[in-house]
């Protein structure tokens, strides 16, 4: 009997480490992270590291193009992706014939697991090419990024939504139903204020996505190390510049690419905490 | 038994089944270096990393020297020439690989250099712009911004866009060092991730300037003559023109060993002639 | 009353242009009387028009996402797929200098890494997920797993590319290696294995842990001999959508991995070159040689195809296991 007891011990304290490997995880990804951006910070100063300057030669290693771009394109993802996602997650929920459904469902797991080095590739020789010659530009930039994460925050945002409205009790839309409303109105006055919260956390989880993707984005950004002026002018993100410059780059330089690093981590555990702010719900992984 | 004891009993027994993993892992790569025993020349594992401009050099070069020696690995990575150089300084490779020479910080770390390839650099532009060359200052001024409009360096009233390299790029620091006389180039210029990109977007985009490795120079773009003269193998080996770097593979102390013999192919008539000549400068013809 | 509009609705989930609101109006209309009901019929009538509009751009959003899925996969495919099936190809050798390389020891590094990632990440993944519902009560522990969890799932793919060259091919002396991947991209997929696990479990009926409890088995007996078996269709076809994740991975591979190498990799701490990160390669080295973008255009078709295969298999696991198992979800 004794031996049994310890045996359930042992399996029990082995799962358990195993489930704080989740968090070991994420503390050594900060530490090391962390680690090597110091001397960025130590050495340049958060002054120059959040200056609006980046030339490496002249010692200046200001971030803020960068975190415009990251931003910018974002917020443009998001502007074009959330619609989309949101009424393909509606679609699915609430109007789709069933067998339609299931082949949709489907489409948007697939879509989900396109490669970003593929959907990269594709946005560079198709993408980019088409609006070089619809707007006479480059072609690359904020718009042709935009169009990217867009698809890319679009099955992350669908799936999430679509669980948010499934949970909505089917006895509320029927009670709305009863009482006259048409479809559109049951959805626009009961499902979706009930199933808010969980639309935005939908809409966060896209927003990490798309500040955090790094591979589509780079092939069709540009990259210039300069302010967009337009949608279509060149420009960097933080993924972007760390991507391109981490190999060639020493001392301060590297460091505050590891800087960049730091505020992408703190910005997706913003994101999580936020996600908490909204919900109660305790899991948020996709 | 104590539950303490089980838990020390627990974590040496993860820790030699980690050690195990590791030891397998090792196991299988001294296998290779020994797979032929009857060999008597040379084995073991030659480890290269850096500049992805010469990775394909010292991959063609890692299979001629494998092919000759069958029982010597050669592993061959990218990671950039700042990580090669690094990575050699501190014996993590036995011979780092670069598109560039040492920078000021990198000088005492005791490295030898191996200079294997001459790359030159030619300024191209669209197929329509009519010119024929520029001078060295109206290059300087071009690029810098100083010079926005064809027309100021005699070709037509157009706009003139500007495309450069990364600043992750050899080449780009050769360019700026030597044709921007080390001063950055003007803000908002294109910033292409490679010589392909960069000939691809000039071929592509009217009225365009950039430069690339005359190995990538086709007939989609134009090639400039610089100061009157032709970028070429001939004008770059008699010094007339002036915009070439050399490809370094670096050491820590003289090359001997494995690592002396690779370079000795490296730098052979054979090799240069034959591999390096396609589309670089080979050092037998300086 | 009641039963009529449930049937309605379950006609409406399955026929969405049948509209019941205007049969129920009909049906006030008839008690109610002269202006109120003028006035009524005409907010309805733009209630319905509201909501034909509404569905038609719901209808048209989900196509234009549909569509686009559609694109993507034809135009990949379309101006890929004859170079991915090209002879020698596949299995040919990579070329750096001259035309007509091939891809296969990206191929078996993509196979290699996923293969390597998952016998790292499967005993990390569903040992905590296990804990997670078999063991531990709703706590601050599990909170903190949970906050650990996803916090990984939100660092983006960059980060991780850099903390693992940092710790695992620096630190740990690994050098840009199969291993320092697999470790890093473990670390990225854990919070997705967790997870799947989970669900997996969590789908079993209480019942049978009461059965096998009430049969004097404890908790990991239980989890192992009942729990883990029912949740085993779950939990495959996680391990499958991870495969096809660690494939398509770049970011997290570029600098921990490695971009390009001529022969397969044949141990774990050798360098190698999966297949995304060599397309990355491709495009920013590859144009060395003329026929790069065949290079390219093959490689990411060639990829689409094993991350749409991976999507096929892990379906086909999980009915051909429902089946079998008799289990209904």
């Amino acid at each position: 009997m004794q031996g049994v007891i310890d045996r359930e011990w042992i399996v029990r304290k082995t799962l358990f480490t195993l489930a704080m490997m989740t968090v070991l995880g994420i503390i050594l990804i900060i530490f090391f992270v962390a680690r090597e951006a110091i001397p960025a910070f130590t050495g340049a100063g958060p002054a120059n590291l959040f200056s609006a300057t980046w030339n490496p030669k002249s010692g200046q290693y200001g971030m803020l193009i960068f975190l415009t771009g990251t931003l910018a394109t974002t917020v443009g993802g998001l502007l074009l992706g959330t619609p989309l996602a949101i009424g393909s997650a509606l679609f699915l929920t609430q109007m789709a014939p069933r067998r339609v459904r299931s082949i949709a469902t489907r489409g948007v797991e697939l879509l989900a697991g396109v490669p970003s080095i593929v959907l990269g590739w594709l946005g560079f020789t198709i993408m980019v090419p088409w609006i070089r010659s619809a707007t006479g530009s480059t072609g690359t930039g904020l718009l042709a990024a935009s169009i990217i994460l867009a698809i890319m925050v679009l099955p992350t945002i669908t799936a999430i939504a679509k669980d948010a409205l499934e949970a909505v009790p089917e006895s509320h839309k029927q009670a709305a139903l009863a009482m006259g409303a048409t479809r559109w109105q049951m959805i626009r006055r009961v499902l979706l204020p009930a199933a808010k919260p969980g639309l935005l956390v939908a809409v966060i989880l896209g927003m990490g996505r798309a500040i955090g993707e790094t591979m589509a984005v780079a092939l069709v950004i540009g990259p210039a190390t300069a302010f967009p002026t337009s949608l279509t002018t060149p420009t960097h993100t933080m993924t972007t510049k760390i991507l391109i410059e981490m190999g060639e780059s020493t001392g301060l330089q590297r460091s505050s690419l590891f800087a960049m690093g730091l505020v992408l981590l703190l910005m997706a555990m913003l994101l999580i905490l936020l996600v908490r702010l909204v919900t109660h719900r305790k899991e948020v992984v996709r | 038994m104590t539950k303490k004891r089980l838990g020390l009993i627990t974590a040496v027994s993860l820790a030699v089944a980690l050690m195990l993993v590791f030891a397998a892992a090792g196991c299988g790569e001294s296998d290779n270096g020994t797979a032929q025993p009857e060999e008597p020349k040379l084995s073991g594992t030659l480890n290269l990393s850096g500049s992805t401009t010469v990775l394909p050099l010292a991959q063609e070069a890692a299979d001629m020297f494998m092919d000759e020696n069958p029982s010597v690995t050669v592993n061959v990575q990218g990671g950039g020439s700042s990580v090669g150089i690094s990575n050699v300084a501190e014996s993590v490779v036995d011979i780092g690989n670069a598109s560039r020479g040492l920078k000021d910080e990198e000088k005492s770390l005791g490295l030898v250099d191996h200079e294997i390839a001459l790359d030159v650099i030619v300024v191209i532009v669209h197929s329509d712009v009519p010119l024929e060359g520029l001078t060295a200052d109206q290059v300087f001024d071009i690029f810098t911004g100083k010079v926005t409009n064809w027309k100021d360096v005699g070709g037509p009233d157009q706009a003139i866009n500007v495309v450069v390299r990364d600043e992750a790029s050899g080449t780009r620091e050769m360019f700026d060092e030597k044709a921007l006389r080390k001063e950055a180039p003007m803000a908002g210029a294109i910033e292409c991730n490679s010589n392909g990109i960069v000939r691809q977007t000039v071929s592509s985009t009217p009225f365009s300037v950039g430069y690339i490795s005359l190995g990538y120079l086709d007939s989609s773009v134009k090639a400039l003559k610089y100061d009157g003269v032709e970028g070429s193998k001939v004008t770059a080996v008699d010094k007339s023109y002036p915009l070439s770097r050399y490809l370094h593979m670096f050491t820590r102390g003289e090359a001997t060993g494995l690592a002396g013999a690779f370079l000795d192919l490296v730098l052979s008539d054979g090799f240069q002639n034959d591999v390096v000549s396609q589309e670089y400068i080979p050092m037998t013809e300086i | 009353m009641t039963t009529d509009l449930e049937s309605e609705v379950k006609t409406q989930e399955t026929q969405p242009r049948v509209d019941l609101a205007g049969d129920v109006c009909e049906i006030r209309d008839e008690r109610i009387e002269g202006i109120i009901q003028a006035n009524i019929t005409r907010s309805e009538r733009r209630a319905q028009l509201l909501d034909r509009t509404a569905t038609a751009t719901v209808w048209t959003l989900a196509l234009i996402g549909l569509g686009i899925l559609a694109f993507i996969i034809f135009v990949i495919l379309y101006r890929g797929i004859a170079a991915a099936l090209a002879p020698g190809f596949v299995f040919g050798k990579p070329q750096a200098m001259k035309e007509g390389g091939g891809i296969w020891p990206m191929v078996v590094s993509s196979f290699y890494l996923a293969l390597l990632t998952i016998a790292i990440v499967v005993p990390l993944g569903v040992g905590a997920a296990v804990y997670m519902t078999e063991f531990a009560k709703e706590g601050r522990i599990t909170r903190l797993v949970r906050f650990g969890a996803d916090s990984l799932s939100t660092v983006p793919s960059v980060v991780f590319g850099i903390f693992g060259m940092v710790l695992f091919v620096i630190y740990f002396g690994l050098g840009y290696s199969l291993l320092a991947g697999a470790l890093t991209l473990a670390l990225l997929n854990m919070p997705t294995v967790m997870r799947t696990t989970e669900e997996a479990t969590l789908a079993v009926p209480r019942s049978y842990r009461e059965a096998a409890m009430g049969l004097g088995a404890n908790r990991w007996e239980t989890a192992k001999k009942i729990v883990l078996p029912s949740a085993m269709p779950g939990i495959t076809t996680g391990i499958v959508l991870t495969m096809g994740r660690i494939v398509g991975e770049s970011a997290a591979v570029i600098y921990t991995v490695g971009i390009f190498v001529r022969k397969a990799p044949t141990s774990p701490l050798q360098p190698a070159a999966p297949m995304a990160a060599h397309i990355w390669h491709t495009y920013t080295e590859g144009a060395l040689v003329s026929d790069w973008m065949r290079v390219a255009n093959g490689e990411a078709a060639f990829l689409l195809l094993v991350v749409l295969a991976l999507n096929l298999a892990a379906r086909m696991i999980a009915r051909t296991y429902r089946k079998r198992l008799g289990m209904v979800n």
